[in-house]
């Protein structure tokens, strides 16, 4: 008996020192890299319920726990919260299904047709996704100012105006990613449909767009991050009309901290809490098909 | 006959859609053609005309599927590019705005100034009585009466007017007088109106019952292109940047909208208020996206290393957490470390028991911004990383393990170089990504501290394209979108190259 315990003891002592060894100190790597990726969350959160709400966060654990600043977010007419958060997500989910929309198409007809043009269209693709839509802001400016005096619903303001500039860059890196996907699907598998009788569009919708369903939760998900953190356009093309109904969270959460004395950190920090949860809902959701959608691009080329 | 069948919903929305995208056009390129916006209006008759062709034709099968995101792409993408490569050849900016035509009537209009000394006449107001228009009705010291209206200007007979005791006017025959009440009444309305005095010149009222004659100072001489100040007799001729500019250099504003050539380039390069910043926020650029790639890049890779055992069962739950700030919202953390990094109550320094100046520091501003994109940065880099881990092949690296390679040698040795092979072309992108990464600058340090040198216009943490940003919206002066454009132009060039670079070592061009 007492030797088989001992032996139980001994391989037990050796198994800790071991395991100490070979992952504990993973262990501690992964909770010290987590510490620090969390940090601003925590802060963040703390922030959120400090009433004083005057500077930023004092302690971890605040004095005075509550909620008057997320109070004050819900109840100001000059900032409208919810209506930024609607702004938001309205403008980002309809410019990620857009972008995803008219990826997917011309991806479909760089990967299986060949048609003049094809390598124009391609190299075109590839310069403009260098460009950044940012650099050109004052061009946009101008051409909106333009458009502004024939067709004001289209211009500075509106989200529709504020989307389909967007869905001018949706031929960039999107439709480079899913082309690549769309390389990966056997062309066999859409000769075959053919000759039982498929049309070209039954072979998008129903062979090609299920087999590339993971892609496209990427494009989407990348999409609508890139809108909702997407700050230049929105705050030149929507903050111009002075109307704060017009802004998105991005950039009207900006302005609680803008001002050089009047920085209210605390109702700043609510909302952005608030912010982060479709976002990180979303991601984590998806999670899967992000790590295998980035790589795509590194190991297909 | 027609027969319905499956196809005949999505035939019938395809009618549905062409019909609505038609009737848009022809709705809107009048009123775009009446703008004088004749660019606008080009494209969107051959967008839609190259729709219909397309979507109406049986053969433009790839066409249907790529032609809505090509025009898009062209006038959202391309078009802005182009123009902002033309912007770089002009001078616009605040000042030099509008075209030459209104720039001049502009400038005439703004040069009316009260006539010298004995510019002050006693007056009336009053209203027509046919009209109900307001009128000044103007004593002149040559004893004339003169009737000031908006378009007109007349002069009324004596025997029209009765006079009072301290000869101011006390009646008009044809007008009704208005007493001071009634003036104080309308007097917002009153003090804009400029009533005409006949020979160009203005009557505008400064008191009751006192108007103010104001002459034109300049005058456009059309034929010759010049123009000429009335009272001083100085005459201003255009330069080539669209100014009207003295002999002794003085510049009328507002000036008009004109190519200068290279002007925007040249003055980037010599201009010293321009160039010395540059030069600064341009090697600054290249340090930042550089240290940026390498710090995420080597603590990512650690990261991955160090979780991808077999037996670390917990991997998926730190996977997943050590993600989230890649999730996050990049606008909202940037500016939640802004507050971090506070001098007086920033957590940091909470936490550090010290009072560093992170943001006003020229060199602790910039290590805050790299310690932010180390934290913004390290999980994309951990995932690629894990990603191109597992792709390694593992019996070469059981190889080397058999041949008896220490754990180091087959870190440096075979890791390290067959990930950072395989990474080559997303690190490239990312180096681009970050030589223009504007949130990273614009909304943790604004690009501050500034750098005194430079006027305020950059600053040391700014990078090229968060500086462009602030020459073309926020620099003291008025935006200058002329200068802004050019520097886009460069900024555009440098990762232009970079990326050319990338795609040439990842070899996608040719796999296409």
């Amino acid at each position: 008996m007492t030797t088989i315990e001992q032996v139980i003891v001994k391989e037990k002592r050796m198994t800790t020192s071991r395991w100490l060894r070979v992952l504990g100190w993973r262990h501690l790597v992964a909770i010290f890299s987590i510490s620090f990726a969390l940090f601003p969350l925590v802060w963040m959160a703390s922030a959120s319920f400090d009433q004083l709400g005057l500077v930023s966060a004092q302690k971890l654990i605040p004095d005075n726990i509550g909620l008057d600043n997320y109070r004050k977010i819900f109840n100001n007419p000059e900032a409208p919260y919810f209506i930024w958060y609607r702004n938001a997500v309205v403008i980002s989910l309809a410019n990620a299904l857009l972008q995803m929309a008219i990826g997917a198409c011309a991806s479909y007809a760089l990967s299986r047709f060949r048609f003049q043009g094809r390598k124009v269209t391609l190299l075109t693709i590839l310069v403009v996704q260098m460009f950044p839509q940012l650099l050109s802001v004052t061009a946009l400016f101008v051409l909106l100012a333009e458009i502004n005096q024939s067709i004001p619903t289209l211009s500075f303001g509106s989200p529709l105006a504020l989307i389909i500039i967007f869905a001018g860059g949706a031929l960039g890196v999107n439709a480079w990613i899913l082309k690549g996907f769309f390389d990966t699907i056997p062309t066999e598998i859409d000769e075959s449909a053919k000759v039982d009788g498929a049309s070209h569009a039954q072979i998008f919708f129903k062979i090609i767009l299920p087999l590339a369903l993971p892609a496209l939760a990427v494009i989407v998900l990348l999409s609508f991050i890139g809108t909702m953190n997407e700050f230049v356009l929105t705050s030149v093309i929507m903050g111009v009309t002075g109307d704060p109904n017009d802004l998105t969270l991005a950039v009207g959460l900006q302005r609680f901290i803008d001002g050089q004395y009047d920085q209210q950190w605390g109702p700043f920090a609510a909302g952005a809490l608030l912010a982060a949860i479709p976002v990180m809902l979303l991601f984590l959701f998806l999670q899967k098909y992000v790590v295998s959608g980035l790589t795509a691009g590194a190991t297909k080329g | 006959m027609l027969k319905w069948t499956h196809k005949s919903p999505w035939i019938l929305l395809k009618i549905f859609l062409l019909g609505a995208l038609n009737s848009f056009t022809i709705w809107a390129v009048p009123i775009l053609i009446s703008n004088g916006s004749y660019v606008f209006a080009g494209y969107f008759i051959f967008a839609t005309v190259v729709i219909d062709y397309v979507f109406l034709s049986k053969k433009r099968v790839a066409g249907k599927y790529i032609i809505p995101g090509v025009l898009l792409l062209i006038a959202f993408t391309i078009y802005p590019a182009l123009f902002t490569g033309y912007i770089a050849f002009t001078n616009y900016s605040t000042g030099h705005i509008l075209n030459k035509e209104t720039a001049i009537e502009v400038l005439i209009s703004n040069s009316y100034q009260s006539a010298a000394d004995d510019s002050a006449y006693p007056a009336r107001v009053a209203t027509d009585n046919l009209t109900g228009e307001y009128v000044f009705i103007v004593q002149r010291p040559t004893g004339e009466i003169t009737v000031a209206r908006k378009e007109s200007s007349a002069t009324l007979p004596r025997s029209d007017v009765t006079l009072a005791e301290d000869g101011t006017i006390d009646s008009a025959i044809g007008f009704k007088l208005l007493s001071e009440d009634e003036i104080f009444a309308v007097s917002d309305v009153l003090s804009e109106l400029s009533l005409q005095a006949g020979n160009d010149e203005f009557f505008k009222l400064v008191d009751i019952g006192i108007v103010e004659r104001l002459i034109k100072t300049l005058e456009y001489d059309a034929e010759k292109d010049i123009i000429t100040n009335t009272q001083t007799g100085e005459i201003y001729r255009p330069n080539d940047r669209g100014s009207m500019v003295s002999d002794s250099g003085e510049e009328l504003e507002p000036g008009w909208q004109s190519t200068v050539g290279l002007y925007n380039f040249q003055r980037v390069i010599e201009d010293e208020r321009y160039r010395a910043p540059m030069v600064q926020v341009l090697t600054w650029t290249f340090i930042f996206a550089f240290l940026v790639v390498l710090t995420t890049f080597f603590a990512g890779f650690l990261l991955a290393l160090t979780l991808n055992h077999p037996k670390l069962k917990a991997k998926r739950i730190y996977r997943s957490i050590l993600i989230v700030p890649y999730a996050m919202p990049g606008v909202l953390s940037m500016l939640t470390w802004r507050g971090m990094y506070n001098e007086d109550n920033g957590i940091i320094n909470r936490i550090i028991g010290s009072e560093l100046p992170w943001l006003s520091d020229p060199t602790l501003a910039k290590a805050a911004v790299l310690i932010t994109q180390l934290w913004a940065g390290t999980p994309y880099m951990f995932l690629i990383c894990t990603g191109a881990i597992q792709a390694l092949s593992s019996e070469v690296i059981e190889a080397a393990q058999v041949d008896g390679a220490s754990p180091s040698k087959i870190f440096w040795k075979i890791k390290l170089p067959l990930v950072l092979y395989s990474l080559t072309p997303l690190l490239i992108a990312s180096y681009a990504y970050n030589f223009s990464n504007f949130n990273a600058i614009f909304l943790l340090t604004g690009g501050g501290p500034q750098i005194i040198e430079s006027g305020g216009i950059a600053g040391h943490t700014d990078i090229l394209i968060s500086y462009t940003y602030r020459l073309a919206f926020t620099a003291g002066k008025g935006n200058d979108y002329g200068l802004a454009s050019a520097v886009s132009f460069l900024n555009f060039a440098i990762i232009a190259i970079i990326s050319v670079y990338g795609f040439r070592k990842s070899k996608s061009v040719e796999n296409m």
